[in-house]
Parts: C-alpha cells; structure tokens; sequence
C-alpha cells in the first residue's frame, strides 16, 4: 500500500516496532509490538501510546492527534514488514475497545482491494472466521501473507 | 520529518531502520492483556477452515 506513513524503527527481530505520531497534540511515540500466541504462527498484534518520560506504554489512550489514517497506514507497513520477515505466520488484531475496533474496520475496508492483494484477510463473526466482507461489523481480524513478496528494506 | 514521510511515501516497500534500544521491550509484557484476550478467542475458534 503506497499511503502516508510514518517512518518505523525496529529491533533487529522486527517484533517491536517504533514510531513518532506527528499531528495536532505534537509529537506523540508509539510502540507496535507483534507477541506470540499459544497457537502456533499466531501473533497477536497490539499498539499503543508510549510516555516518553516513563517509558510506560498504554493500549488504551486515545490520541486524538488528528491522523488516525497514517497511524494506520504505519500499522500497515509494520505488518508487511513482520511477515516479510516470517512468512507463514498468521497476525491477530482486535481493538482494545469496540470504538477502536471499529476504526480498524474502516480502516481495512477502505483499502481492503490493496490489502487483499497482499494478504488473505478473515473477520471473526459469531464465533467464526469469515473471509473478509465489506459492511460486516467483526470483533476481531485475521491476516496471512500471500505469497510473491518484495522484501523490506532495513537501515 | 515531512521529507522523510515523502521519500517514505514514494516507496511502496516499508523501510524500516533497526533501532537497538528497542530491545529492552522485546521480552517485556506490554500488552499482555490483550494477548491473554487473543489467546481465550483463539483456544475457542481456532484458525480459519480451509
């Protein structure tokens, strides 16, 4: 996907990613962790708000620094970079609240053609996972590469 | 930062720059709330069917 992004900073793993939400509020660190899940290949993607004085981070702080959408696309591109590094895994999200769950819908639904390009995408409904429809209101999203990669590129 | 975010732009490929300070999160159990959440939905539904 070729959105406005903001630049990623990893550790060498590319578990744990970092970067800097620049809007209305200034300048705000956020923190994009990848963690394994008791199932097999099966990371559970969180992020959240990391207080630069204490090093404490927060999934559940709303911003509101007014790009939401680039904050997004950034998600995104850490993503492709986690799976361009392990190639058969499958990544879990869900919103840390039904609002920010929501948001991640509409998120994945306005740019669903490019990300099924890239990815198989799954929406859990009523206990199951569904391939991913526009205008269905899911509690959790389920993505997996596809194969034919570009690789990412690390500084 | 907005040259950056244009050069990034242009390229379809993330780039992403290693940061060794990072580390010190790695092990840490930052969102393990939400892991122990994706854990109980996914003991229950498991993996999509083929």
């Amino acid at each position: 996907m070729n959105l406005p992004r903001y630049e990623l900073k990893a550790e060498k793993s590319l578990i744990i990613f970092e970067f800097i939400s620049d809007g209305i509020k200034g300048q705000i660190p956020k923190i994009i962790k990848f963690d394994e899940t008791t199932l097999k290949d099966v990371y559970n993607l969180a992020f959240g708000y990391k207080d630069s004085e204490t090093g404490e981070i927060d999934d559940k702080v709303v911003s509101n620094n007014g790009d939401s959408e680039q904050v997004l696309a950034t998600v995104v591109a850490a993503v492709y970079a986690f799976t361009d590094k392990y190639k058969d895994v499958w990544v879990y999200a869900t919103g840390s609240n039904v609002a920010r769950t929501r948001l991640y819908q509409m998120g994945i639904s306005k740019y669903l053609n490019e990300i099924k390009h890239d990815f198989n995408v799954f929406g859990l409904l009523d206990g199951e996972w569904h391939k991913y429809q526009l205008n269905t209101n899911y509690t959790a999203f389920l993505v997996k590469r596809k194969e034919k990669l570009s690789k990412h590129t690390t500084l | 930062m907005t040259t950056t975010i244009k050069k990034l732009n242009s390229n379809n490929i993330p780039i992403v720059r290693i940061d060794n300070k990072l580390e010190s999160l790695k092990n840490k159990p930052i969102f393990q709330q939400k892991v122990n959440k994706a854990n109980e939905v996914l003991r229950t539904v498991g993996l999509p069917k083929k």
